[in-house]
């Protein structure tokens, strides 16, 4: 369950990211978070994630205040929260499997255990043959589906997407998206910021519409356009 | 790979990833454990050598021909409940007398003084100080009896002492701002260091932060890369002491032939802990503070 209750988020120059947003997210839905460049998603996604605060209002994960949330709890809402970006965010100089496995090193799993959820995630993105391969070696759709491994390995409640399918072409894009829906089935809430108005109008999820800030529509079923 | 040999090998290979300032920043550290290393040895010499001095300097007070016992004895009560004053022993005329008989019995050319008529020597109380910096302080107070009866004359010789002891205060406080200097100049070259380290590692940094590494682990690669450089630089200083230990011994055998000042049994053992116990915290010390600065976002 994902809550935000009156949330505004006012940079220190006096431009409003957020304005008065009232959004709930229950447990296991598909969104799509729809808009212009600037229109507020990626604030949103930092929010989630405490990257930044809400100047106001409160944002709520697994029903958690995120605000109130000490220093040293933001870790763990990390390893709750899976995130996914256009641009990939792969380490180079290692593999894939050495990227997806990371995620659990760095939190503190290794060994055996380790080894098993990384296959697990590995296999779930179809890339055991491709597993010994360094990004660079890789196709985009290939990339993305490492991140998304990587994402997913540590087991997220809530998985966000910003912009995925940003620089795949749409042969490719489908398949992120097939990907993504799939681990939506698996039970992951999936939020997904997306300017790609073909793949919201086949899925007819739910879309939310932000626009300089403000929630301007939000539709079950919707379309990418009113 | 297990979480804690990530952490080491992070450390080693963002030492390595650019050698220059690494090496730039070991070098300054043992430059810094250098003179820190000479300072320490300095000052523990020139300690030793003022304690074997202390235990030698005396202050003979001679006392009034007519002075009457009682007077005396207070006086000399009174000088031995100061605690800077280890003994006070009384030398009475026949005993001067008879020192200076022995004396002259041994030495042919001061001829016979057994012809003397009466004795001209003068009694006196002997001190022995446990602390010669208190020397001033007890000669003052002496010297105000002069003249009232008791004290006839004073001779104290800490001149040495003195000397040495100003030598020691001077040490001491430029050596402690020399060091002050140095500490700063090698923090800054250690967080200059770690600056670039943390830089070149800012999208494996982003994507800990980002799949929920803890805060301690993302800044440990870094505190342990200022503590690498700390070692390599307490190496450096050590090796550096070792092949010039024995030509400076050399040199300063003069000195120490005066004096048989010994540092301690465990002093070069106490030497090598504090280097490189200085060194792993100036290390640390700088990295963290780096870190502080470079990584809070």
């Amino acid at each position: 369950m994902i809550a935000l209750q009156g949330v505004s988020k006012r940079y220190p120059n006096g431009t409003f990211a957020l304005r008065d947003v009232d959004v709930s997210i229950p447990t296991g839905e598909f969104v799509f978070l729809v808009g212009a460049s600037g229109a507020g998603k990626s604030t949103v996604i930092r929010l989630l994630i405490r990257e930044e605060l809400a100047t106001s209002g409160r944002v709520r994960v697994d029903s958690e205040d995120v605000a109130r949330m000490r220093r040293s709890q933001v870790p763990r809402l990390r390893r709750k929260v899976g995130v996914v970006f256009q641009d990939f965010k792969l380490l180079p100089t290692r593999t894939v499997e050495e990227n997806v496995a990371f995620a659990l090193l760095v939190t503190g799993r290794g060994g055996r255990a380790a080894r098993e959820e990384t296959e697990r995630a590995l296999s779930l993105v179809g890339l055991i043959p491709r597993r010994g391969h360094f990004p660079n070696e890789l196709s985009g759709g290939e990339q993305q589906r490492t991140a998304i491994a990587r994402a997913l390995v540590n087991r997220p409640r809530i998985l966000i997407a910003d912009e995925p399918t940003g620089n795949l072409d749409p042969v490719t894009s489908w398949e992120i998206i097939k990907l993504l829906t799939r681990v939506n089935e698996l039970g992951t809430t999936m939020i997904m910021a997306t300017h790609n108005a073909e793949i919201v109008n086949a899925l007819r999820r739910r879309v939310i519409h932000l626009d300089h800030g403000a929630v301007v529509r939000d539709e079950l079923e919707g379309l990418y356009a009113a | 790979m297990t979480r804690i040999a990530y952490l080491f090998v992070s450390a080693w290979q963002g030492f390595w990833r650019n050698p220059v300032m690494s090496v730039a920043s070991t070098l300054t550290v043992a430059l810094m454990l250098l003179l820190f290393a000479f300072f320490i040895v300095t000052d523990r010499g020139l300690e030793a050598a003022v304690t074997i001095l202390e235990s030698k300097v005396e202050i003979v007070v001679y006392l009034e021909d007519n002075a009457k016992p009682t007077e005396v004895l207070l006086l000399k009560s009174r000088l031995e409940t100061d605690p800077a004053i280890a003994r006070v022993d009384y030398v009475t005329k026949d005993e001067a007398l008879q020192r200076l008989k022995d004396i002259a019995a041994r030495r042919s050319d001061l001829g016979s003084i057994e012809d003397v008529g009466t004795n001209p020597l003068p009694a006196s109380l002997e001190l022995k100080l446990a602390n010669a910096r208190e020397t001033p302080r007890i000669v003052a107070s002496l010297r105000e009896e002069l003249g009232r009866g008791v004290v006839h004359d004073l001779i104290d010789n800490p001149t040495v002492v003195d000397k040495l002891l100003t030598i020691t205060r001077v040490l001491s406080a430029g050596g402690i701002a020399v060091l002050a200097m140095m500490l700063f100049v090698t923090l800054f070259v250690i967080v200059n260091t770690i600056r670039i380290a943390v830089h070149a590692r800012r999208d494996e940094i982003e994507i800990m932060k980002l799949v929920g590494a803890a805060d301690w682990f993302v800044r440990w690669p870094f505190i342990l890369e200022g503590m690498l450089v700390g070692t390599f630089g307490a190496a450096v200083a050590l090796a550096a002491i070792v092949a010039g230990a024995g030509p400076v011994t050399n040199a300063l055998i003069g000195f120490l032939d005066i004096l048989p000042v010994s540092l301690g049994e465990n002093f070069i053992w106490q030497l090598v802990a504090g280097i490189f116990g200085f060194a792993l915290l100036v290390g640390a010390g700088g990295a963290s503070i780096s870190v502080r600065a470079h990584l809070s976002h």
